[in-house]
């Protein structure tokens, strides 16, 4: 059929994709890697070492990350200026979700914003001058003495729930917003797993922030191995 | 709102003597906004319609002031027309059927307010201009092409499964309660999930279907079906209990099948 998409159209389909696709992809990778420290300096900072090693590092950097994040980002919060909130008088449970999206869309803006800053090019006044970037070595050690201010702390953690749960929901909307999942039925099931999932990613991104202040994050210490050791031949394991 | 089964009333058990009603009232299309404050004798069963009728034979406000009538748009008197829709306690919905016990009950006051639709050209008083709805049903083709007046012979059978959900679409009776709930709709920048159940209802229809490119193609514009934000309050305050958002999740699907994979097709 030949049918002609509007600008807007466009945009908002390229803005659901963005979000679910590359976004999506590195924040799951990004929390893998940031559990890593779960296990200790040298852990963490091979696993830094690996992303720098990444072939076509620079265009993945770029091109999968920078100019969705800076798209989907922008659009947004274009998005969300042009909504008409009304939570107030309408209290639904589904509207205080569409209201904290866009919420946590605008906290996102300026947390990602500062993030990027702070450890990817160290350039935040005040705070760590190292970028992480090009000092793998230093990676663990950045990192610990600024999450060792409480308010540092903090502010991830609430950067990494809001994360977690703008994007868990954005899978929502996007299974809704692409015609995927329709009935009322189903959309409560795929809420319901979508909400699991929020839970699950800020689990995994609070302990992994835990772990740069207190090893092992909020697990047992017995848990994590801090010195990596190679696999004993199996005769050996029991 | 169930429509089948009948369930008792809750009456307030120790009614105020008066009831007071703060309306916002507009001299004409463009003048600025002010409110007024009437005070009417309580009596059982009243509704915001026979108050605003009790209102009207003496027009003074609380203050003492006489001032002109408020004006507000009336028909059918059971919810079935949708014009005498406005906004009263803060929720878009008929004045007909708004009980003042139940109003008083839900707030604990003595006080209701009423606005008019915030969605749409106020005209004057309560009384606004929803034009715009009848130009969404332009814009998606929500009527079925027919070639001639001749005899067709019989329609073609349609399952009882569509034809439940035929109906249930059918019912929109074009109120604007969706669109005023709705925090997306606003400055014409979205159709609104009026227009778009309305073309999910003809292209589901199996002779609508042949045009239904065309009622797409009416979603796909820069005020298209991608400005829905899935708050979901549409059908939360749909009167009729229009599936509203299920027309928009279908129509999403055929818009992604059909437009944005269609060229897999090819």
């Amino acid at each position: 059929m030949a049918m002609k998409f509007s600008r807007t159209f466009l945009l908002r389909k390229l803005h659901q994709v963005t979000g679910v696709v590359p976004l999506g992809i590195f924040f799951f990778v990004h929390m893998f890697t940031n559990s890593k420290a779960m296990n200790g300096e040298a852990n963490f900072e091979k696993a830094v070492q690996e992303i720098h090693d990444i072939p076509y590092l620079l265009l993945i950097e770029i091109f999968g990350i920078f100019v969705p994040l800076l798209f989907h980002s922008v659009y947004g919060v274009i998005i969300s200026s042009e909504s008409r909130m009304n939570v107030l008088s309408y209290g639904y449970a589904r509207n205080w979700l569409y209201f904290v999206q866009r919420a946590t869309g605008i906290f996102l803006f300026v947390f990602i914003f500062f993030h990027i800053l702070n450890f990817r090019f160290g350039l935040i006044p005040g705070m760590n001058p190292t970028p992480v970037a090009g000092h793998a070595d230093q990676a663990f050690n950045i990192i610990q003495m600024e999450f060792r201010t409480t308010w540092v702390l903090v502010l991830y953690i609430a950067g990494v729930v809001a994360t977690a749960w703008h994007l868990a929901y954005g899978f929502f909307l996007f299974a809704v917003d692409w015609g995927i999942v329709i009935g009322e039925k189903a959309q409560k099931a795929t809420l319901t797993a979508c909400v699991g999932l929020a839970v699950l990613l800020s689990a995994v991104g609070i302990n992994a922030a835990v772990s740069f202040v207190r090893p092992c994050g909020i697990f047992p210490q017995i848990m994590c191995e801090e010195t990596k050791k190679s696999v004993k031949p199996a005769a050996e394991r029991f | 709102m169930s429509t089948n089964g009948h369930t008792e009333k809750k009456r307030l058990t120790d009614p105020p003597a008066t009831v007071k009603f703060r309306i916002q009232r507009r001299e004409k299309e463009g003048a600025s906004a002010y409110w007024e404050t009437f005070e009417i004798k309580y009596r059982r069963n009243l509704n915001v319609i026979s108050a605003l009728m009790e209102i009207r034979k003496e027009p003074v406000t609380v203050d003492g002031k006489r001032t002109t009538p408020p004006v507000w748009d009336m028909s059918c008197l059971e919810q079935v027309c949708g014009i005498c829709t406005m906004v009263i306690d803060g929720r878009v919905r008929q004045s007909c059927s708004a009980l003042v016990d139940d109003l008083l009950l839900a707030s604990g006051g003595d006080t209701i307010s009423l606005q008019p639709m915030s969605k749409f050209p106020n005209v004057r008083d309560l009384k606004v201009d929803r034009s715009q709805m009848f130009e969404h049903l332009k814009q998606v083709h929500a009527w079925i092409e027919l070639d001639g007046s001749h005899a067709l012979g019989p329609g073609p059978h349609v399952s009882n499964e569509l034809a439940q959900e035929r109906y249930a679409l059918s019912r929109c009776m074009t109120c604007g309660c969706c669109l005023e709930a709705c925090p997306q709709y606003g400055d014409g920048n979205y159709i609104g999930p009026q227009a778009i159940a309305q073309a999910r209802l003809f292209n589901m229809h199996p002779v609508g279907q042949i045009t239904k490119e065309e009622r797409l193609d009416g979603l796909m514009g820069d005020d298209g079906i991608t400005a829905c934000g899935n708050a979901q309050n549409c059908v939360k305050a749909c009167p009729m209990s229009v599936p509203l958002t299920k027309a928009i999740y279908e129509t999403n699907r055929d818009i992604t099948v059909d437009a944005l994979f269609g060229w897999l097709k090819k």
